[in-house]
């Protein structure tokens, strides 16, 4: 790996750490704002194959299936006064690790995978839930910064077991 | 009133089938919060009403080819939904009828054949044992294989719903459905309907008959518990909820009908093969259509929502159920249907409106969710069973039905009532005491 390579890995890990904080101090705009116009963020649904056949995800069918007017939806509706689901929201911690530089362009774009796992705690309840999967992402660079153009999260579950995906991934 | 001494477990069935008749009343509104924690009533729901009943199993398009199969929970048990060479559809019990392996792990999949993993007895997906390894070695001529084939479920279809039943002195599919077809034929049946894509499945801490209740009966709680909703703009106003038709039938089904609609909320180049599929009046009630939600007894919810997205107004058909796992907790597995021969546009804003709104990230769902967990951890315990806490279903009670509605079924005219939850608890109970 060359310098340039390990330099630019650092920066997105920073880039996703830097993401992870912002939605984890529900900072919607915040994190919003680091959403390129020609988002994508998709999570396929998770199906059990009889065997070692990929892709082992839907391709028609999507827990999150957004582009950017989507997502402005789900984050103005999260302050409404309404929004029961994350009223009052959950402590979630977003661990993000196996951070792959895949492709780069120097000011133009680059892919990224990396793995997530999120921690959910609700209300007084002791038990948690987590949430595992690989991100695949896509950036864009734009006005001096890399903006997330597309998301595409596979989760490590066929049946999700949290209440709901309130929360962003 | 107050009895400390009271518990379930310690009754005899007949005690305890005796204290349901008791302390649960729809007739009078009152329904106890026990039913919706108890560990002793979860299993003779078990028994008495998901053993007896039918239990809605999938879509005839998720299994459109010869040899395909789905693998799906009735009541509990593995199921294979096989289509065989002959195209007749099937539900064998996913068990290998030698020593009880399971034999298909797949959700989905295209297979003429199912080979245990144990011993490598082999079965046709007509459910046929027609393979045992070393068979005239180990077994000479004593094994009929035509006495080792799969256990089957009664399967019955009904435009294109498949359910299955573990009970073979249940009433036909068709009888069990009665008057209600007429408007399950507007859901399943305006148009030719496809699945699209695997059903997603998640859990919740819940008790399934929430879930059942809310979609039923439930149109009031839309006006707060989705009021996020009418906030983005995406419905009307917060009120819209109330306008429209309650309706119920016998054998505990229910929905809610709102309308009426300035817009038609559905393809408008499909208007012949709906009219085609439809009578004169259905079509008429799928023309004012705004809203349909209801539960098909006892946990197959249905749902038609027109909401407006991205300026553009846009309507998602999708069914759910509220499976079972403990008396607090279920599985809720929901499909996205679409008409088959509406545009790639109508298909694809349709599947993002449902996305948006009713999957494990749907803004509507989310917000019930929440909701229903926390009713569920409230009720459980010993101490609403002997204090004996009831829940108020009392509205709408001093209400008529009306005569005039061109539906068969029993009508209010608008949907803030509880009839039909008194409806569905009446024939739960049916159940549960016969």
């Amino acid at each position: 790996m060359t310098i340039e390579r390990m330099l630019v890995t650092y920066e997105f890990e920073q880039w996703l750490y830097r993401e992870a904080k912002l939605i984890d101090d529900i900072d919607f705009d915040g994190w919003f704002s680091l959403m390129h116009p020609t988002l994508k963020y998709q999570m396929p649904v998770r199906v059990n194959k009889e065997g070692t056949e990929r892709p082992d995800y839907a391709l028609d069918m999507f827990a999150f299936d957004d582009d950017i007017e989507l997502l402005k939806i789900r984050v103005d509706r999260l302050k409404t006064d309404y929004a029961w689901a994350e009223i009052p929201p959950s402590r979630t911690r977003r661990l993000v690790n196996n951070v792959r530089l895949l492709d780069y362009v120097p000011n133009e774009k680059a892919v990224v995978n990396s793995y997530l796992l999120i921690y959910r705690s609700r209300s007084t309840d002791i038990h948690h839930d987590l949430i595992s999967g690989e991100r695949q992402d896509e950036f864009i660079y734009e006005n001096g910064e890399w903006k997330l153009s597309k998301r595409f999260f596979i989760v490590d579950q066929t049946t999700i077991n949290t209440r709901n995906l309130a929360i962003f991934v | 009133m107050y009895k400390t001494n009271i518990n379930l477990e310690e009754m005899s069935q007949k005690e305890a089938i005796e204290f349901l008749h008791e302390t649960v009343q729809p007739e009078i509104g009152s329904i106890p919060a026990y039913l919706l924690g108890d560990p002793t009533i979860y299993d003779l729901e078990h028994k008495r009403v998901f053993l007896k009943t039918w239990i809605f199993i999938g879509h005839e398009s998720e299994i459109p080819n010869k040899n395909d199969f789905i693998t799906r929970d009735v009541a509990g048990y593995s199921v294979i939904l096989s289509r065989s060479a002959d195209n007749q559809i099937r539900g064998l019990y996913n068990m290998c009828t030698h020593r009880g392996m399971k034999l298909c792990r797949a959700d989905a999949g295209n297979k003429s054949s199912f080979t245990c993993p144990y011993h490598g007895f082999n079965f046709k997906n007509n459910g046929d044992c027609v393979g045992v390894p070393l068979q005239k070695d180990i077994y000479g001529e004593s094994l009929d294989k035509s006495q080792m084939g799969l256990h089957k479920i009664r399967v019955e279809s009904y435009k294109g719903l498949i359910f299955g039943t573990w009970n073979d002195e249940a009433e036909s599919l068709d009888a069990f459905l009665g008057e209600f077809k007429w408007y399950i034929d507007i859901f399943a049946g305006r148009a030719e309907m496809e699945v699209v894509g695997p059903p997603q499945r998640f859990v919740i801490q819940s008790n399934w008959k929430i879930g059942a209740d809310n979609f039923v009966g439930d149109s009031y709680h839309t006006m707060v518990t989705h009021g996020s909703i009418a906030k983005l703009g995406m419905v009307p106003s917060a009120t819209y909820s109330k306008r429209g038709y309650q309706i119920h039938t016998t054998n505990g089904h229910g929905l809610n009908l709102g309308t009426p609609n300035p817009d038609f909320a559905f393809p408008e180049e499909l208007k012949d093969e709906y009219k085609a599929n439809l009578s004169e009046d259905q079509y008429e009630v799928l023309s004012n259509l705004k809203n349909m939600i209801g539960n098909i007894f006892p946990n197959l919810s249905f749902l038609i929502s027109h909401t407006k997205i991205k300026g553009q107004l846009i309507s998602n058909t999708s069914m759910r159920i509220w499976r079972p796992i403990a008396a607090d907790k279920m599985e809720v597995i929901t499909w996205f249907l679409v008409e088959k021969n509406a545009s790639v546009d109508w298909k694809k804003r349709s599947r993002e409106s449902f996305i948006l709104t009713f999957s494990p990230s749907g803004i509507f769902e989310q917000d019930d969710t929440e909701v229903f967990t926390d009713i569920t951890a409230a009720a459980s315990g010993t101490m609403p069973l002997v204090k004996q806490l009831t829940f108020n279903y009392t509205m709408g009670l001093h209400r008529k039905p009306v005569t005039s509605f061109v539906g068969p079924g029993v009508v209010y005219d608008d949907k803030f009532t509880e009839a039909n939850q008194r409806n569905f608890y009446r024939y739960w109970l049916d159940l549960m005491t016969n």
